[in-house]
């Protein structure tokens, strides 16, 4: 079954708004970097925010005690629904299922609630605040302002976790008594992300994000949402949704890959939307494009976007529709000069583009891809 | 799956066929622990141990003994370094891989709340320690919530995709019920699917902070009831394409016939109070199975403790059925959040396969405004055909399947 893209929305470091944004990226421009600290800790790190103009004058009952994390969601959402002129009533809500892809959830929340039983005893600990630490917090919300009463689904997983929400949604559409399933993938950062990556070794200290560099020189942790409004008509065709899989360590990575881009590459690929974020993924990812897909033009918006893990399938997936319905490609920012890949190094028009493949590596072991056409 | 067989499926919803299940839960370590426990109605739930409960309401919890779970990993330095939720998450895939050798899924569906939260915990605490950091990589990439699913899967060479579902505490239900909707459908023909949860310092004092877990006993639709006490484990199932499963030879435990899921927007923390929001689920369910609620013979309840859930819950039953017996099991073993729904499917499972319903352990009397058939303290053997478990969570998120005792 052949699922359409009928709305978008997002919430970046660049703005809000699928046009606006989309405008900035095929300018070339970057977010601009701002540091996160910690009371108790010296170390600083560089993060791209979302701006406060973008939240602001957003507001609902149900998000008055709520996180970053439900905001960017709830924006998203949102214009996903308006852009693809859809007002939600009583007769058409359950017609609608909701599927949320999120990776470290509301991590700001969780780490004031815990900081306070460490710090203070477990007596002191706020019940208003460990609602917002559960992971399906922002899908109710949302579910909350949309009046969704159907199928609510939070997926957990890592950067591949956007565009496996993708696949769940045309499972959960293959009950037809659904017409729309909102996904929306959505993150906050916040210092405590920044340092646990760090010590792992994904993390660069401050931008660039040098994509598929000789050296792995780390990511840029970033936050906002995407949402997709998943339907049966639509310009954008979601033609093939992988499953993907799971690597069991960093240098098996390409193996996932490779089978995901093999099933996917099917037809004539003319672009692809990667994940390449300066960390191990741009070499596995790199390797398999250059074999299965040399034709195909390479895109990846980590530096222009930053890592917002569990919103950056979305956002990919997005970009992937609108480079194909406007014909054309932004520039990929730092990327090393010998890369052995198609690459954009400018606006670059794509006039005869018709397939598009999405390709997802998150850094905790689990890979996914699509392919998008437009009809 | 090849075309034909799809277009066969669209035109007919292939049976769903449950082939084998594993459990680790504080009733025990396996199906047979797990049935010895429910028969004898025995109380599970312990002082904690694992962390200091000394500022909170509630002291208890079912709990899985380290003891034994860790008594049989494999002595290697990857196998020291994982969580222990992956420890429960192997321990349970071991004992379906043992029933079913052959069973090569092509998705596994798990919920859980909350990974490897006490991994965030030692890390957390070590940072503003400002020392002994030197183990924070390991537990940083032992945290996430995948990961422990990923663990079990490798353990066993299996290689399929997972998806995890956090929809709180009906997340092991609604794992369950979309892996039986993508078998039903034709999409796939194998699935696992299942849920885990590990207790976690954070979670227990979040429950506590909301005064809903209770000082005393857990008392499920009792009148005297004063909330939760927390539990943990896993438990998986193994879901088949019945004529599949049938024509491998493949054993038969139970059939899921019923998914169904709703979603209330009362209130974050607590369900609409007449209990719309369990009644729409457990009617989608039974919708689902193209069954009416007399076909039901056994409710495996939520039931939580709570005054708040039990009550709208209560309310829903009442409304839908007359007089099932219904019992919530989480009296016995505490309430293990991600994992709850899927070993509640499994104590639905023993019930359909031993012929018994489990019992609803330290009750007294029956809360004035409920009308509510609970299997008070006892197990009681009787004829068991069609059974509903019922998982309700934060956000208003709620689950029902239904299980069928498999009859050839």
């Amino acid at each position: 079954m052949s699922l359409a893209i009928a709305g978008m929305g997002w919430v970046t470091p660049l703005g809000t708004g699928i046009d606006s944004v989309w405008q900035r990226l095929v300018d070339g421009d970057q977010a601009a970097a701002t540091t996160v600290f910690d009371e108790s800790v010296k170390r600083v790190y560089n993060v791209f925010r979302v701006q406060e103009s973008v939240t602001k004058g957003f507001d609902h009952p149900r998000l008055r005690r709520a996180s970053a994390i439900s905001r960017f969601a709830a924006i998203a959402g949102l214009q996903a629904l308006e852009s693809a002129g859809l007002k939600l009533d009583s007769r058409n809500a359950e017609r609608i299922a909701l599927i949320f892809a999120i990776s470290n959830g509301g991590v700001i929340y969780t780490k004031r609630f815990y900081r306070a039983i460490v710090n203070t005893g477990a007596q002191t600990a706020s019940p208003l605040l460990f609602p917002e630490t559960v992971f399906n917090a922002p899908a109710s919300h949302v579910a909350a302002i949309l009046g969704v009463t159907g199928a609510s689904y939070t997926l957990v997983g890592d950067g591949a976790v956007g565009l496996a929400a993708i696949k769940m949604a045309e499972e959960v559409m293959d009950n037809e008594a659904l017409d729309y399933c909102l996904v929306v993938g959505t993150e906050e950062v916040d210092w405590l992300l920044c340092d646990a990556y760090r010590r792992w070794r994904l993390l660069r200290q401050a931008p660039p994000i040098e994509p598929y560099g000789n050296q792995n020189r780390g990511m840029v942790l970033s936050e906002g949402a995407g949402a997709v409004l998943v339907a049966r008509n639509g310009v954008s065709s979601i033609e093939s949704a992988h499953a993907g899989g799971y690597f069991a360590t960093q240098s098996q990575a390409g193996e996932v890959l490779e089978r995901i881009v093999r099933d996917l590459a099917k037809v004539e690929i003319d672009v692809v939307i990667s994940s390449a974020n300066g960390t191990f993924i741009d070499r596995a990812e790199s390797r398999v494009l250059h074999e299965l897909t040399p034709n195909a033009v390479v895109y990846t918006a980590k530096p222009a976007l930053g890592e917002s893990v569990g919103a950056a399938g979305l956002w990919q997936v997005i970009i992937a529709a609108q480079a194909l319905s406007s014909a054309e490609i932004p520039p990929v920012l730092h990327a090393h000069s010998t890369v052995p890949l198609r690459l954009a190094r400018s606006r670059t028009p794509i006039p005869n583009a018709r397939n598009a493949i999405v390709l997802s590596c998150g850094l905790n072991q689990q890979a996914a891809g699509l392919r998008l056409a437009i009809r | 799956m090849a075309e034909a067989d799809k277009q066969q499926s669209a035109n007919s919803p292939a049976r769903v066929a449950v082939t084998a299940a594993g459990v680790v839960s504080p009733l025990g370590f396996g199906l047979a622990e797990t049935l010895e426990s429910l028969r004898s109605a025995r109380d599970c739930v312990t002082p904690v141990m694992r962390f200091s409960v000394a500022q909170c309401r509630c002291k208890t919890s079912g709990q899985v003994a380290d003891a034994r779970l860790l008594a049989n990993r494999a002595e290697t330095l990857h196998s020291a370094r994982l969580h222990r939720a992956s420890h429960m998450m192997i321990q349970a895939l071991q004992e379906v891989v043992t029933q079913q050798p052959g069973f090569e899924p092509e998705l596994t569906v798990i919920g859980t709340t909350s990974g490897g939260m006490s991994h965030g915990e030692r890390y957390y605490r070590s940072l503003q320690r400002a020392k002994d950091l030197r183990h924070a990589p390991t537990w940083i990439a032992n945290y996430p919530a995948q990961k422990p699913v990923i663990d079990a899967q490798a353990a066993f060479g299996i290689l399929a995709p997972c998806q995890v579902i956090a929809n709180a505490c009906a997340s092991g239900t609604n794992a369950i019920g979309h892996a039986f909707e993508c078998v039903r459908s034709g999409r796939n023909r194998r699935v696992l699917a299942g849920g885990y949860d590990a207790l976690a310092e954070m979670v227990f004092v979040g429950f506590d902070s909301l005064q809903a877990s209770t000082p005393e006993k857990c008392r499920p639709f009792d009148r005297h009831r004063s909330g939760m006490v927390l539990g943990e484990g896993a438990a998986v199932l193994a879901l088949e394409d019945l004529d599949f499963a049938r024509k491998r030879g493949a054993s038969i435990l139970a059939e899921i016939t019923g998914y169904g899921i709703s979603t209330d927007n009362f209130h974050i923390t607590q369900p609409e109070p007449s209990g719309i929001g369990a009644r729409q689920a457990m009617e989608r369910a039974l919708k689902s199975a193209h069954i009416s609620a007399i076909d039901i013979d056994y409710v495996n309840a939520h039931g939580t403790a709570t005054v708040f859930n039990d009550a709208a819950e209560g309310k829903a039953i009442s409304a839908l059925f007359n007089g099932v017996p219904v019992s919530s099991t989480k009296s016995m073993m505490g309430h293990s959040l991600g994992a709850a729904g899927a070993i509640e499917a499994i104590v639905c499972l023993l019930a359909l396969q031993h012929q018994f319903l489990p019992p609803n352990i330290n009750f007294t009397s029956l809360d004035d405004d409920l009308d509510v058939n609970i299997v008070a303290n006892e197990a009681r053997a009787v004829l068991v055909r069609t059974a509903l478990s019922n998982s309700f969570g934060f956000g208003g998120t709620n689950a029902s399947i239904i299980m069928r005792k498999f009859e050839a």
